[in-house]
């Protein structure tokens, strides 16, 4: 509709992102047609094509450039107006100044864009998409701006600052799709809002009138059980992994704690902050704040690196394996010795037959399956490499094991054997911390799960709750910290 | 990685192949000059100098740096021994450790400047070595300084084993310990992985700064080496000399990357390398071809071997 806000909802591969992919071009559908202002448009659409036919879009990542300037940004692109072998910078700014204006918005074109705040650099990529489409559509209509995400990583008070914005636009008869995982935003912004799952629209609702348990209901639909694990509850039982007052760039002030032998679930929505503790307490990236307390001693999270939480029995499996977990062109053995190799005794003689049979044990321990141990780890499946790094890292019998999405692009008959793996470690006292966005991965191996939003924990769940739906319920569910107006 | 394969011990010994072919090629065309023992032998000894800049090379490249200084480091040491040894008179035994302890100083200032302003390796060895040939040449006012004491060209190039002077060893003894260090040692292997992984490395506890300030120190006492050879084997310092090695240098290192233990940079490859490049131009020459072949022979290896082992590496990723 014209001069509507409509809302996005859905999960994680609920289709969303497919849906913007084939409206911005980069997709082409199955089949399928799509009206824009009552015409009809020829699927696909080329690529950079869509602002020609009324549609822009602002991505998550912003697609700004850091090191310029917002006026630089702000034409980024803009072939079509700007002559390409000359730039008057003095119109342009007196432009730029014009439309700012026009919109309430605090914006200095000669600013560095890293200069800004969050939610300036979030206006300025906004901005920049309305002003496309509202120059380039041939239709000479306000045209319609697809926001994928826009919100997470800003404070509330700034997510305020935007719907103004977005208010304001949409008074001026531009039409907006607003795509989010958070209820709330939606149900205050919106006018409509249509729920995906699965690839299909569940419903259309008229925000207004309709009731947020109905909304969140759509969104999750009814989710079959998993066959729990693990059992008992180990929590309190003996003292563990202590974790205090945690704060860093997206974590507001966490204080978490392990017990021997306990699988900690961490999950949330993107940008809640959950991901991020794996990698603060591994000491891969320094934290603003906070201790942890480990065999009685507090080690301060702020000046703390990977070798020394090895040496504390800290280990890290990070997501991103091909980045930080293996190195994929060095051999098998090089990769899974590389703990003893890491560090002192650095001129010490290495003994190949005794690193190779060491991980020929280790393959066979985590049934990593490959020919030799003398392989390069890209001739490996995603799983095989996976296991591992397990191996890697579970051989030093670790006192906590950290893990981010341990099984991303993984087929089912490895994950159970990692989380087979996994609950073995566990049952000889390790504790465990599992960072992950599949809820039904938590209810199959977590003892206990902390729900997080926006850099704080928001729901606890242990034993018999932690379950598919009500790790749905609570990521969706109601919070104090976001109240509607 | 197929160690036992015959198409595997083909790629490993490869470079050596060709080199026999060559020498084989240039034997049969011009027996009695280049088949001679004389000419290898000063072949083996004049070039011991560029096997060993090669091998201060693959340090840094192994950890994933650049050091172009090493070229510069040569030749502001061979001029700085020149001028100890011929103009103040200082015994050896004074110069070889001042000499190293320069080349060491160069080493922690790239490295220092690499790591902590985190700029490219690139960049900053090749200012420091431009830096470095201006000192050179202010030192030796653009002279060729020559007079150099006696006994360290008996202790480089006049002293002959089996015909061959000793220089030869000197590079062979280096690169039994580079070979030993990259393949045996844990050292070895944080250098192997700070440059090919270096996040994985340094989340498993390497400390990726250290290692690579000791490449950068490493790299720089190995040219210091070259340097002290250098005046050794000519008897005097050319404020010029390292200028024409570093492409060499780097040929020969990449090149050797295809060989012994293909995909990594070694020091059996660079050793075999260095001397495949030398036997090339050294042919050419003696079917008369004149300096000219000398770029065209380093640049186009260089090139080629770059070619070789992205060619061997994409096939590698293909077999997935």
């Amino acid at each position: 509709m014209p001069g509507e806000i409509h809302g996005l909802l859905g999960k994680n591969g609920s289709g969303k992102s497919t849906l913007i992919k084939i409206l911005s071009g980069f997709h082409r559908p199955d089949e399928g047609s799509l009206e824009v202002d009552g015409r009809a448009v020829p699927l696909p659409i080329p690529l950079g094509r869509s602002e020609r036919i009324g549609l822009s879009f602002v991505h998550q990542n912003l697609a700004l450039l850091p090191e310029a300037t917002v006026l630089e940004n702000l034409i980024a692109g803009d072939h079509e107006r700007v002559n390409a072998w000359f730039v008057n910078w003095r119109a342009e700014a007196a432009r730029a100044l014009r439309l700012f204006e026009e919109h309430h918005l605090d914006l200095d074109p000669w600013a560095r864009v890293e200069d800004l705040t969050p939610v300036q650099r979030a206006q300025l990529a906004i901005i920049r998409a309305a002003d496309r489409v509202g120059s380039h559509n041939e239709h000479a209509s306000p045209g319609l701006l697809v926001l994928d995400e826009p919100t997470p990583f800003l404070p509330i008070e700034d997510v305020r600052v935007l719907f103004a914005m977005l208010r304001r636009l949409k008074a001026a008869g531009v039409s907006i799709v607003f795509v989010s995982h958070d209820i709330d935003e939606v149900m205050e912004i919106t006018d409509r809002a249509t729920v995906l799952r699965d690839g299909h629209v569940i419903g259309s609702f008229t925000t207004g009138s309709t009731d947020r348990a109905q909304i969140v209901e759509a969104i999750v639909g009814r989710s079959l059980s998993q066959t729990r694990l693990v059992g008992g509850d180990p929590a309190g039982r003996a003292s563990g992994v202590a974790v205090r007052a945690l704060r860093a760039k997206v974590v507001a002030g966490i204080d978490l704690d392990v017990a021997p032998g306990e699988i900690l679930g961490l999950t949330g929505l993107i940008g809640s902050g959950y991901d991020e503790i794996p990698y603060l307490l591994a000491g891969a990236r320094p934290a603003e704040e906070g201790t942890l307390r480990l065999d009685g001693r507090d080690r301060s999270l702020r000046h703390f690196g990977p070798a020394e939480a090895i040496r504390s029995g800290i280990v890290l499996i990070p997501a991103d394996r091909q980045r930080y977990g293996l190195a994929l062109d060095l051999t098998l053995t090089e990769n899974a010795m590389l703990p003893g190799a890491a560090g002192r005794g650095t001129l010490m003689r290495l003994d190949h037959r005794s690193r190779r049979s060491a991980t020929a044990d280790l393959m066979k321990r985590f049934v990593v399956k490959a020919q030799s141990p003398d392989q390069a780890g890209s001739e490996l499946s995603g799983g095989n490499q996976q296991k591992l790094l397990l191996g890697k890292w579970l051989q030093l019998d670790p006192r906590l094991v950290l893990l981010d999405e341990p099984t991303q692009g993984i087929d089912v008959g490895a994950r159970r054997e990692i989380y087979d793996r996994l609950i073995e470690s566990c049952g000889r006292g390790t504790s465990i911390i599992c960072a992950t966005s599949e809820f039904d991965q938590l209810e199959m191996i977590a003892h206990r799960v902390l729900v997080f939003e926006r850099g704080r924990v928001k729901a606890e769940l242990r034993g018999g709750e932690v379950t598919k739906s009500s790790i749905e319920a609570a990521c969706y569910g109601e919070t104090r910290v976001h109240a509607p107006v | 990685m197929r160690q036992s394969s015959l198409g595997y011990q083909v790629e490993r010994f490869g470079l050596v192949l060709v080199w026999l072919a060559v020498i084989i090629l240039f034997g049969a065309m011009r027996p009695d000059t280049f088949l001679s023992w004389s000419n290898f032998s000063s072949i083996f000894g004049s070039e011991a100098v560029l096997v060993i800049v090669t091998l201060g090379l693959i340090i840094p490249l192994t950890a994933g740096d650049f050091d172009l200084s090493i070229a510069q480091v040569l030749t502001f040491v061979s001029m700085l021994t020149a001028i100890l040894s011929a103009r103040m008179g200082l015994p050896l035994g004074y110069i070889i450790p001042i000499a190293i302890a320069a080349g060491a100083l160069v080493g922690i200032v790239n490295g220092t400047i690499v790591l902590f302003f985190r700029v490219h390796s690139l960049i900053v060895t090749l200012g420091v070595g431009t830096f470095l040939h201006g000192i050179t040449l202010w030192i030796s006012d653009s002279q060729t300084i020559s007079g150099v004491s006696r006994a360290l060209m008996q202790y480089v190039i006049i002293h002959r084993t089996f015909g061959i002077p000793i220089s030869f060893y000197y590079a062979v003894l280096l690169a039994a310990v580079i070979w030993y260090v990259l393949s045996y040692t844990a050292f070895g292997q944080q250098l192997l992985f700070t440059g090919r992984g270096r996040e994985v490395g340094r989340l498993t506890g390497v400390a990726v700064g250290r290692v690579r300030m000791s490449a950068f120190v490493a790299s720089g006492i190995v040219g210091a080496i070259a340097g002290i050879l250098y005046t050794g084997t000519t008897g005097s310092a050319n404020p010029n000399s390292g200028t024409t090695l570093l492409l060499p240098a780097f040929a020969a290192a990449f090149l050797g990357a295809t060989c012994i233990k293909p995909g990594r940079f070694n020091a059996w490859g660079s050793v075999i390398a260095v001397y495949f490049l030398v036997t090339g131009i050294n042919g050419l020459s003696v079917l008369g071809f004149r300096t000219y072949v000398h770029d065209l022979f380093y640049g186009g290896a260089l090139v080629l071997a770059v070619m070789v082992s992205q060619l061997v590496s994409g096939r590698r990723e293909r077999t997935l």
